[in-house]
């Protein structure tokens, strides 16, 4: 009989399903990067302000959902938020609710990074040519930011997408979960075939991650000579 | 460095901002708990939190269980994307009997009692097997279905009895009461625990572990279909009994679960469910009464 | 909450919490290394080298770690090559570090004038001297936060190892759970212990990049 597994690939609805998942994966992953870079932004201009205790909120805040596993994170917002205050969210709003609170916390930090990187120097020589606050931020530091911000948000995005394989964990069906099934289903006929299925996803998250990069890549360069 | 002119990214960041806030609070209207239980995913229990009575269970037309999706033959899913197994046959019967759709949620062996305590499920009828730890966090229907632990061990070098394991890599799948049974019984022993059923037999079977303990149904149906492995121990530890689950203190279910069970018993319900899905796994070695209970009498 | 469970279990908990900072403390390290290495490759562009670098660079960006680490430890036995959890752990870990580090010196690096180099060299410096004296003291300041925010990265990513199976914190509270339903009490520990790992870290990081930041100062 045959031990390859990779004919497992295309029998039934397999190869739909996995890209069903991936769907998943990926609709999970985008929302949440999508949120994390409005909040991110916000908490990122917040850290670098004037308020004291902006900016004391602000660490703690940072600190606290950096040294969180995302996992454990996960099982609060999913499990205990029901148990606790009676607020029951699906797997997959539970999903994008914690990938924003992480998201928001890594971009603010990003953000912060990329302004406090502009050389002090620069602002008071736009000071001196007589710029206003605004035209300051607007000219000179967020050009600079942004540009910086990018491809570091990009490898955000990237990251993003390969942490929502955690998602399985609250029922969540996603692509890696679904190899799973189809190798756990098969093993019968197929004892060879985890080498292929999670062969075959290992590529899957490659190539979709990999054209999220090629386009930021595109993008850094296109900047660069504006 | 310093480029005085607006560049470009600049404006069209600003552009992705107002854009993108806009859609969060679009989202952030779904996403709040408010009165109206717009469901944004096929999956999205959110309804009402808690314990449902059957009657309430009718009226939302729905009933969600709990089951496993890799541990075939008694909860999978298979090539066409569908839930089967010994579970599922149980499973569609309960929805079909109140008369509601069955939706699958898919659980992991460890966290079967949080899905039940926070309500994201009705029922978990994931080859639950009645322990009495289990039994002060949950409520157990009768059984369905009788289990003991059994060992897989390579054939050219079996492990025929407990003592033997003493010193040999055991391999288990965490939560699940052979963890249970030899963390308690045997906390000397050399225990590599893994999170799924694939994992754990690749394991095995990639020479990562001298013996497997799981349910010696699960054990029987491995060994039967792969010849380098023998069920070396088919029974021991204590005789258990496999049965759904309810949130504690949902009496009115557990009830409702247990008059079904006697109405099926009389059908032979679980016998049938035996021939068309374990069956064809065990073969003739194994005599369905030993497995199988009827009417909620073990 | 439990309390008398919770003490009795931190033994537990510390002793994978060292599992945890080791197999992270080794993949950094390796990873710092495999970066340098990396990044120095595409700086001097040492043909054929250079597009290993970029494939690899790609390869490991664009791959989760938990289905490198299902490869490596499901996969790769399949063909013969069997590695211990352990090893798995910390091969993946530099493979996936690697690249984070490399992309973050190379940046760095590009962000910095390519005048100061040509200025170096005619000031009599060889090659090495010039990246090695000019332009990494000066990159390492633009690449600290990147630097930092990546060796955080790792130490948390080491929380999926439990999947093969490595009795590290996550592998520990998940046994808790299954075994004796003391959820509260097994993510307490958790959390608790994460943040005995990483909050000097963080806190270790952010005045380090301070530092270096200051030495950059004038610019």
């Amino acid at each position: 009989m045959p031990t390859s597994g990779i004919e497992l690939l295309f029998e039934g609805r397999n190869f739909s399903r996995l890209m069903l998942g991936l769907w998943v994966s990926v609709r999970i992953a985008l929302l949440s990067m999508l949120f994390s870079i409005v909040l991110g932004t916000g908490l990122g201009l917040v850290m670098n302000g004037r308020s004291r205790v902006g900016r004391a909120l602000s660490r703690v805040y940072l600190e606290f959902i950096r040294i969180m596993p995302p996992l454990v994170l996960l099982f609060l917002v999913y499990f205990d938020l029901t148990k606790v205050a009676g607020i029951n969210l699906s797997g997959e709003v539970a999903a994008v609710v914690v990938f924003t609170l992480w998201g928001t916390a890594e971009m603010g930090d990003l953000v912060r990074g990329s302004i406090s990187s502009i050389p002090a120097h620069q602002y008071d020589s736009a000071r001196a040519l007589g710029m206003t606050e605004l035209e300051l931020q607007r000219h000179v530091v967020l050009p600079q930011a942004v540009r910086r911000l990018v491809p570091l948000t990009v490898n955000l995005t990237t990251r993003m997408i390969k942490t929502t394989s955690l998602v399985a964990l609250i029922g969540v069906v996603e692509i890696l979960k679904v190899a799973q099934q189809i190798i756990d289903a098969n093993r019968f006929e197929y004892p060879g075939a985890a080498l292929w299925i999670y062969g075959a996803v290992f590529f899957i998250y490659f190539i979709v991650c990999f054209v999220i990069s090629a386009f930021s890549r595109r993008l850094e360069r296109k900047w660069a000579l504006s | 460095m310093s480029s005085r002119r607006p560049a470009a990214p600049g404006r069209g960041a600003w552009a992705v901002l107002a854009l993108v806030l806009s859609f969060v609070l679009a989202l952030a209207g779904c996403a709040s708990p408010g009165p109206d239980p717009a469901a944004t995913a096929s999956n999205a229990p959110t309804d009402i939190v808690g314990a449902r009575t059957p009657d309430q269970i009718k009226q939302a037309g729905t009933i969600r269980l709990g089951v496993f999706s890799d541990k075939a033959p008694f909860g999978y899913v298979d090539s066409s994307g569908n839930y089967a197994g010994y579970d599922i046959e149980y499973g569609n019967r309960i929805g079909q009997d109140l008369g509601v759709t069955v939706q699958y949620v898919p659980v992991e062996a460890a966290s079967r009692v949080e899905f039940l305590e926070s309500g994201k499920v009705d029922v978990i009828l994931a080859n639950f097997t009645v322990t009495p730890e289990r039994a002060q966090k949950v409520d157990f229907a009768n059984p369905y279905m009788k289990v003991s632990l059994g060992a897989v061990s390579p054939k050219d070098a079996p492990v025929t009895s407990e003592d033997a394991m003493a010193g040999k890599k055991i391999i288990v799948v965490k939560g699940t009461t052979a963890d249970t049974y030899l963390t308690t019984k045997h906390p000397d022993f050399q225990v590599t625990k893994f999170e799924q059923y694939t994992e754990a037999t690749n394991a095995l079977a990639d020479g990562r572990g001298d013996v497997w303990v799981t349910d010696n149904t699960e054990a029987l149906a491995y060994t039967k279909q792969n010849d380098k492995f023998v069920t070396s121990i088919s029974s021991f530890g204590s005789a258990d009994t496999i049965a759904a689950a309810v949130q504690k203190g949902n009496a009115p279910l557990r009830d409702w679960l247990n008059e079904e069970l006697v109405t099926l018993g009389k059908e032979q319900f679980f016998h049938k469910a035996y021939d068309k899905t374990l069956k064809p796994v065990y073969g003739t070695e194994v005599s369905p009464d030993e497995l199988v209970v009827e009417g909620g009498k073990a | 909450m439990d309390f008398g469970f919770i003490r009795e279990s931190i033994p537990l908990y510390g002793e994978a919490a060292l599992l945890t900072v080791r197999i992270g403390a080794v993949g950094i390290v390796l990873s710092l290394l495999v970066g340098l290495v990396c990044a120095a490759i595409q700086f001097f562009r040492i043909p054929l080298l250079r597009q290993l670098v970029a494939a690899y660079v790609e390869l490991s960006r664009n791959t989760p770690l938990l289905v490198q680490l299902f490869f490596l430890y499901f996969g790769l036995p399949k063909t013969g090559v069997v590695m211990s959890s352990e090893l798995c752990a910390i091969v993946g870990l530099t493979f996936l570090g690697g690249s984070y580090m490399a992309e973050a010196f190379r940046s760095s690096l590009e962000a910095i004038d390519s005048i100061q180099f040509q200025s170096a060299l005619s000031l009599g410096m060889t090659r090495g001297q010039a990246l090695g004296h000019v332009m990494l003291p000066q990159s390492l300041a633009l690449a600290m936060p990147a630097l930092t925010a990546n060796v955080i990265f790792l130490l948390k990513e080491t929380s999926v190892m439990s999947v093969i199976a490595l009795p590290d914190l996550v592998y520990v509270a998940k046994e808790q759970i299954g075994n004796t339903y003391n959820t509260s009490e097994a993510l307490v520990l958790l959390v608790s212990f994460y943040l005995l790992i990483l909050l000097p870290i963080s806190l270790g990081a952010r005045y380090l990049e301070r530092r270096v930041r200051y030495a950059n100062f004038g610019d």
